[in-house]
């Protein structure tokens, strides 16, 4: 088999590990969904603040609602992989003559697949409650990006801590390392709005570029210069936690 | 019932918690993390007009004390879960414990660590510029709250414990907890909310403990707000406790 048909394979493994354990998949789903309904109403009174750009505050919150459910989508990568590194399933793929750069590409790209899932449960629920894409189809496209590639940096960081850690040690710091990039950004308030070192922090982080690529749908009408820098987000993150994860295959076969 | 059987298991109870830094740390930091990412995110929401806060800074500090007792508070349930999975319940059952013992320990256990984490979010977040504004009296008070609904809490997640015989299911429980905080006016003042959200915080009791404390905190000392808080945190304690009660005796006749 070619590096593309094990990479399929391990992919095709990684999905239908999200069918036979739900309880994997279903917190990745609910935590978006109950942040879109709690965010919404609690905090709605913020769209008030001179600077908030929506005047509903699910139109801010859901976007960043379905990017966190891909990037919790993607860890669950990793979670899988402690299991099949624990189980010693991994350890017989690292002895197989197969291509090293496939057993990373497997279920980064079980990520991609099923970061599709959360992305149209959370983004219909949302829908639902009222949220407006007045950006039309091109502003769903590009939280369909935004989402997707947080998908693949969430995954890399996950299959990196997997190997890198080999046991359940690495599920908190997956978890965490996700939460934090998320909150330490715009995803509750824009940076008009925010003050402190808070303001400083998110400025510089690329999820604050990430978010605008996926969000500006739901404000307006998309444009190049909200979309850019979060495709350059994008690209440097892929470009980081994937070498992360693949220079992780050498530390596991050590 | 001895008073000793009492000081003995809660001080087991005590010290089990505090060996496993997994069951008491993620409940003293994350209230932290959401106070510090809260109040940068949302600390010009002050300016609106009806904001009852000069500082959001002081508006969270009683979110943080009553986010961390409620995250802390389900490890006395987990461990009465552990406890009869690896049969040291049992040998309890055979010992000459009073009963009632067994469950009043763990939850008398849960009140002291309410109580101190109760001290350290105050302490730490008053390093940080908040004021509570009651002085001694509102900290009393608080402290008070704090053990208050660490029992109640404590003695759910005791009441389903024993009901289950599974700790997975006690942590399962956590996030109906976790709605119940959301779902009040602990993160926003009910104010400032419209629609179906205002109308389940303001039938959520946890709101109305919550804006009493933080009445103590950014009004000062009222004996009115402190009496209420008390009076809610005292009748979850109790209904509570009977339930875990009625669980032990349930176990208990099961054999």
């Amino acid at each position: 088999m070619n590096s593309l048909g094990i990479a399929l394979s391990l992919a095709g493994r990684n999905l239908l590990l999200m069918r036979r354990i739900p309880s994997v998949v279903v917190p990745s789903l609910v935590f978006p969904i109950f942040v879109v309904i709690a965010f919404s109403g609690a905090y709605s009174a913020l769209t008030r603040l001179p600077g908030f750009p929506v005047d509903k505050m699910i139109d801010w919150i859901l976007p960043m609602a379905v990017v966190q459910s891909s990037a919790f989508g993607g860890v669950n990568v990793g979670l899988s992989l402690v299991r099949d590194l624990q189980g010693g399933f991994f350890d017989r793929l690292l002895l197989a003559p197969v291509s090293r750069a496939s057993l990373v590409a497997g279920p980064i790209l079980g990520a991609v697949v099923r970061a599709f899932v959360p992305l149209a449960v959370v983004l219909a629920t949302g829908l639902a409650a009222g949220a407006r894409p007045r950006g039309g189809p091109a502003g769903l496209l590009m939280l369909l990006v935004a989402a997707e590639g947080v998908a693949v940096i969430a995954a890399g960081w996950g299959v990196g801590l997997a190997l890198r850690l080999r046991d359940q040690r690495a599920a908190p710091l997956m978890q965490v390392g996700i939460f934090l990039t998320v909150f330490l950004s715009t995803a509750q308030v824009p940076l008009a709005v925010m003050s402190g070192w808070l303001r400083t922090v998110a400025t510089l982080n690329p999820m604050t570029s990430i978010l605008a690529l996926g969000r500006q749908g739901f404000i307006g009408p998309v444009s190049w210069a909200q979309t850019w820098p979060g495709l350059v987000a994008l690209a440097g993150g892929i470009a980081v936690l994937g070498t992360f994860a693949v220079r992780g295959l050498a530390v596991a076969e050590q | 019932m001895s008073a000793g059987g009492v000081v003995s298991l809660s001080r087991r109870s005590i010290s089990n918690t505090l060996r496993q830094p997994q069951m008491w740390v993620p409940s003293m930091a994350f209230p932290l993390i959401f106070t510090a990412l809260n109040t940068g995110a949302m600390g010009r929401a002050t300016r609106l007009p009806g904001f009852p806060a000069e500082s959001f800074l002081d508006f969270a500090v009683a979110t943080a004390v009553v986010q961390g007792v409620l995250f802390g508070a389900t490890a006395g349930g987990s461990d009465m879960a552990v406890d009869i999975q690896d049969g040291f319940f049992d040998r309890l059952v055979s010992s000459p414990v009073s009963r009632p013992t067994i469950v009043l320990a763990r939850l008398a256990g849960a009140a002291v660590l309410g109580a101190v984490q109760s001290l350290v979010f105050m302490a730490i977040l008053t390093a940080f510029g908040a004021q509570v504004r009651g002085g001694a009296p509102a900290v009393l008070t608080i402290v008070a709250v704090a053990m208050l609904l660490a029992m109640a809490i404590g003695g759910l997640s005791v009441a389903i414990a024993l009901k289950t015989g599974s700790s997975e299911v006690v942590q399962a429980a956590f996030p109906v907890f976790f709605i119940s905080l959301f779902t009040s006016s602990a993160f926003f003042p009910r104010e400032l909310m419209s629609g179906w959200f205002k109308t389940v915080a303001s039938v959520n009791p946890l709101s109305f403990m919550i804006e009493s404390v933080r009445a103590l905190i950014i009004g000062g000392f009222h004996v009115g707000d402190a009496m209420r808080a008390l009076a809610i945190v005292a009748a979850l304690a109790g209904v509570s406790l009977l339930l875990s009660l009625r669980a032990l005796r349930s176990r208990l006749a099961a054999g």
